[in-house]
């Protein structure tokens, strides 16, 4: 594991609304990621969790403080070199899978990569579509698939192009229980197997529970971040923060 | 991102389906124009070519000025034996070429519509004659005829049979000797044609010892360019020859000016229709990448580019507006048909041989109509653009921001107003050429209201939803609200029903203006009891016509009128009539500026009184001289002694004595006969006799008194206004799958709505309500916008008109059927997007992701 962080937040704050209306999501938040890292972001609903994702992503500008991603500065890009950094070195994977529902799941694999008019690197697609484990499921539309085959064609998307980090929101928050641990166990395979950075938002102590690292954020702010093992740990953590 | 189009449309068929369908329809009028008029010019090419088959040179009177009508007037029969002695010239036959010789059919009136000509031709030596004789022989004595096989079949007529044909002299009884093709061609459209000696050619015509043409064969060794450059060489300079090529192309040129008008007049509606076509593509796209702001944010998240997601909505537009404007493409061709049809219903025959596509035409559809539909989506295309990556992953959509707001209204106001002023300017002829000018206007002002009527939208559906809620409770209420709900996508649906309404109530009102315009002019200037016109309204009729109506007891006055054109110097083309000094001030009452009706009676050959606005505009006052070129070559000299004002152009830009009458080549027509009867009379005896010796001696006229004139030129009016409201009707067409399309989309958009409604207790039939209402008052705004529209545009454009007389009437019961039609319509469209909302099964429709 590399120590030098490959995604940094410094004293980010993000207020929605102005005047009496303006809501604080988020309130001087710095953290830092390290290449090959598994974090899961946790909180109670409002806690910014979602936001803080956002804006580590580059899809929201935070009202002040700075992000970086692989040592770019995401306050100097503008809209063209915001895409083409998330089209890049950025992966997402959805609580409700967002896949085009016109392609098939091979074509939705590689959408990324023809977006940015590249070829695949076919033994990585090849790899991936082992992991992914869909067999002659490959050419069915998103409407055929059930929803853990669903997310594994996102996540398999979202690492075709080697990110420097994969954002996933809510991962497991619209699958049953034995679809979220395939996705999880996706999730840690591409940590551990393909050496990707992986940063989780959920509120599911089972899920946060696969990852190397817990934050749990609290009104804004990043109240605890540290390891936890067991879905248990994870339970306590988030009492003390509470 | 080419391939997410492609499926897109293909997986949004229906939708794709009525987007293209506007297209279809506007391409497909472009493209029945174009083959349509292609046609009948390739027919015409067909007939002149076949007619001049073995002619190698061809001598007419020069043409000293070009005439509405196209007639050329003849030439001293002397020509021919000039002909004959010029060098290279093997044979030369003088013929008789007239389009005014009717063939009466078996009902007493004269065969062929309105405009088509009636041919009388002359018999020529066999190396010219141009005629398959399919039965009999040619005519040998001056009472003996051929008659062309469309006419023959129709009436009936076979060899041996006994026919009447008139022209000029009075009409008599001819034997059927033969029936005849022009070579291949079985008809020519709705024209007829009767073939006799040349002699009696000549004496029904009126042109005793003269010819139209020279037919000229060459002599061996001669070339046919050779051959015209002698006879130029050897002739005087009042005629011309020509080789047989250059004729069939000069004849061309005549009745190319016919078919350009007839394009450009198609062209308009399907301008029109494309124009509408534009605002259903701009909406459905607006509407549909609204609904795809989830979609389109992933794409941007996963790092689609704005270019990326722009060239994926021009690509979708540029493939349906490709297929769409290939099958009208196609559609068009059978569509040229369609509109042949209603012309032929009103009795305007079109020849058409065979169906002519031209390259020209197909690059012209498939260009015209993909671009249109690309342009259109542009605007959505580029909102596409602007939809930030987070919209996908936040609930609620992203529409217009503030500055498009503003732009918006500044470019609505901006619009309307740029588009009245360019009316206008156009209109007064400012801007040239006007016509071009007073359409691009009207367009402005359409986008400029379109942009300004999302405001309306609300007070709008209070006025007409109010009432149908009252009536129907919360289906009418919820229509209501749904039709609010998105302003802006209500009122661009509305506006494309606008545009085509707009126009049928423009017409409407223009119309009814013109009407009563016309009764006024015929009651102020004819003071006459009964007026004599040729049976299709408009042709000349036989002078003899005149001495035929005065010589019936009592009859006081027949007073021949003619009105002719020619060319004068300053002034460029003039209109005249020609009046009978002796009788003009007896039925004809002017309303004089200068001078009284004693000036008429006074007017010499030289002295001229003309219209008040055509002597300001050129210069011209009581005392002052100009010179006239005639049909003949002859140049006129008039004074001019009186001037009048001329309400809708009843006498034309000056009036003449009718001593000029051969000057202008109309010693043999007359256009009308104003007839009064003397005093006591019994005035329906009298024109009784007049009709029984009109119809026996001059069956192409007709007798009508005031209001009977008043009648006919308003049943015209009408049969004009048909055609006008048919072609329209497209417009209309095009608007109503604008409505349906949104129907659908909104519906699709509110599935779970509906299926909230439906678990609560809405029955079908309610459901069916909803979306029905809302249609009508989509479409009754539209209605209602239009017919505001219409008016102001029936307005603006009779302003120029309004000191010619032209008096503006708007004609309120019309306007009143029209929104009928307008609700009817709006239930017509909502029938397939109520019933598919009605029948949403209730549990899905409450899952709906």
């Amino acid at each position: 594991m590399n120590d030098s962080p490959i995604v940094s937040a410094v004293d980010v704050r993000r207020i929605f609304g102005e005047g009496e209306a303006a809501v604080k999501a988020l309130d001087g938040v710095t953290v830092d990621f390290p290449t090959g890292g598994f974090a899961a972001i946790m909180g109670p609903s409002g806690s910014g969790k979602s936001t803080l994702m956002h804006i580590l992503a580059g899809l929201d500008r935070p009202t002040s403080g700075s992000v970086t991603i692989d040592g770019a500065d995401l306050s100097q890009l503008d809209d063209s070199e915001l895409t083409e950094l998330r089209r890049d070195n950025v992966g997402f994977v959805f609580q409700f899978f967002n896949l085009l529902p016109v392609l098939n799941a091979e074509e939705n694999i590689l959408l990324p990569v023809k977006l940015a008019g590249r070829d695949p690197d076919p033994e990585r697609l090849a790899a991936l579509i082992e992991a992914v484990d869909l067999g002659d499921r490959l050419s069915h539309r998103p409407a055929e698939l059930s929803g853990g085959q669903q997310q594994r064609v996102a996540i398999a998307r979202a690492l075709l192009a080697k990110p420097a980090v994969v954002f996933a929101d809510e991962p497991t928050g619209n699958l049953d229980s034995r679809s979220s641990e395939e996705v999880l166990a996706l999730l840690r395979r591409a940590v551990d197997e393909f050496g990707q950075t992986v940063v989780m938002v959920t509120h599911d102590p089972t899920a946060a529970a696969i990852a190397d690292r817990v934050l749990v954020l609290v009104d804004g702010r990043i109240v605890r971040d540290e390891g936890a093992e067991t879905p248990e740990q994870v339970l306590d953590l988030m009492k003390q923060a509470a | 991102m080419g391939r997410i189009a492609l499926r897109n449309l293909w997986e949004r068929k229906l939708r794709t389906t009525l987007t293209a369908l506007a297209i279809v329809l506007g391409v497909m009028m472009v493209g029945a124009t174009y083959v349509l008029t292609d046609t009948i010019d390739r027919s015409f090419e067909d007939i002149f070519t076949q007619s001049n088959e073995g002619v190698d040179a061809v001598v007419t009177k020069r043409e000293v000025i070009e005439a509405d009508d196209g007639q050329v007037p003849p030439f001293s029969e002397g020509i021919l034996r000039m002909v004959e002695r010029t060098d290279g010239v093997a044979e030369a036959a003088g013929g008789i070429s007239d389009p005014q010789v009717a063939i009466i059919g078996s009902d007493g009136e004269p065969r062929g519509g309105n405009g088509a000509p009636s041919f009388g031709f002359s018999v020529v030596p066999e190396r010219f004659d141009p005629l398959t004789y399919v039965e009999g022989t040619k005519p040998a004595t001056d009472d003996e005829v051929v008659i062309d096989k469309a006419t023959a079949d129709a009436e009936g007529f076979g060899i041996g049979d006994q026919v009447t044909i008139a022209g000029k002299a009075a009409a008599r009884s001819y034997t059927v000797v033969g029936i005849a093709t022009l070579g291949d061609i079985d008809s020519f459209g709705g024209a007829t044609m009767a073939l006799l000696t040349l002699p009696e050619a000549q004496r029904i015509t009126g042109k005793e010892g003269q010819l139209d043409q020279v037919q000229v064969a060459a002599a061996e060794g001669t070339s046919p360019d050779q051959l015209a450059a002698n006879l130029t060489a050897a002739l005087p300079r009042s005629v011309q020859a020509e080789t047989g090529e250059q004729n069939v192309e000069s004849q061309r040129e005549d009745v190319g000016e016919f078919i350009n008008i007839l394009r450009t007049a198609l062209l308009i509606f399907a301008g029109v229709s494309l124009f509408v076509a534009a605002f259903l593509i701009f909406n459905t796209f607006s509407i549909t990448v609204a609904q795809r702001t989830r979609e389109f944010a992933m794409l941007r998240t996963l790092g689609a580019k704005r270019r990326q997601i722009l060239g994926s909505v021009v690509t979708e537009a540029f493939v349906t507006g490709l297929l769409a404007s290939a099958i009208g493409l196609l559609a068009g061709i059978g569509f040229a048909q369609v509109i042949k049809a209603l012309f032929d219903a009103i009795e305007i025959d079109l020849p058409s041989t065979g169906t002519v596509v031209e390259p020209r035409t197909v690059i012209l559809c498939l260009v015209l109509g993909t671009a249109l539909t690309v342009v259109a989506a542009l605007i959505p295309a580029a909102r596409a653009t602007r939809v930030p990556p987070v919209a996908g992953l936040r609930e609620g959509t992203v529409v217009a921001t503030p500055r498009e707001r503003r732009l918006r209204t500044v470019a609505a106001i901006a619009l309307t107003v740029l588009g009245i002023a360019g009316m206008l300017l156009g209109l007064f002829g400012v801007l040239d050429p006007g016509e071009a000018w007073v359409g691009v206007g009207a367009g402005a002002v359409f986008i400029g209201v379109a942009l300004w009527s999302p405001r309306l939208v609300r007070p709008l559906a209070s006025l007409v939803g109010r009432p149908l809620e009252r009536l129907r409770g919360v289906p009418g209420r919820l229509a209501r609200e749904n039709a609010v709900r998105n302003p802006s996508r209500t009122a661009a649906t509305a506006a494309a029903l606008m545009i085509g309404l707009a126009l049928v109530s423009f017409v409407a009102v223009f119309a009814a203006g013109l009407r009563g315009s016309i009764d006024d002019a015929i009651d102020k200037t004819l003071a006459g009891d009964l007026i004599v016109s040729n049976t299709d309204g408009f042709s000349d009729i036989p002078v003899a016509a005149v001495d035929a109506v005065a010589g019936v007891d009592g009859v006081e006055v027949a007073s021949p009128i003619r009105y002719t054109q020619d060319d004068v110097e300053g002034a460029g083309e003039g209109f005249l009539t020609l009046v009978d000094p002796a009788t003009a001030a007896e039925v004809l009452t002017l309303d004089w500026r200068e001078g009284s009706q004693e000036l008429l009676t006074e007017l010499t050959p030289e002295q001229a009184v003309i219209d008040e606005g055509w002597g300001s505009d050129n210069g011209l006052g009581v005392g002052d001289t100009f010179d006239a070129k005639t049909a003949s070559g002859e140049t006129l000299t008039y004074t001019v002694t009186g001037t009048f004002k001329d309400t809708t152009d009843f006498i034309g830009d000056y009036a003449a004595s009718d001593a000029n009458a051969s000057a202008y080549g109309e010693g043999q027509n007359v256009t009308n006969v104003f007839v009064n009867l003397a005093d006591g009379t019994d005035t329906g005896a009298v024109r009784a006799a007049i009709d029984e010796r009109l119809a026996a001696q001059f069956p192409t006229t007709k007798s009508e008194n005031q209001e009977e004139l008043k009648d006919s030129i308003g049943a015209e009016l009408n049969t004009l206004l048909g055609v006008v409201y048919a072609l329209l009707f497209l417009a209309v067409i095009v608007s109503l799958f604008g409505i349906v399309n949104t129907l659908a989309l909104s519906i699709h958009e509110r599935t779970r709505e509906l299926g909230l409604l439906r678990a609560v207790g809405t029955s079908r039939r309610q459901v069916r309500r909803i979306v029905r209402y809302e249609a009508v008052i989509t479409s009754l705004i539209g209605a209602i916008l239009g017919a505001i529209l219409g008016v102001v545009f029936a307005v603006i454009v009779s302003r120029p008109l309004a000191d010619e007389g032209f008096i503006l009437s708007i004609p309120v019961g019309t306007l009143l059927i029209l929104l009928v039609l307008a609700i009817i319509a709006g239930v017509i469209a909502a029938i397939g997007p109520a019933r598919r909302a009605s029948r949403l099964d209730v549990l899905e429709a409450l899952a709906y992701e």
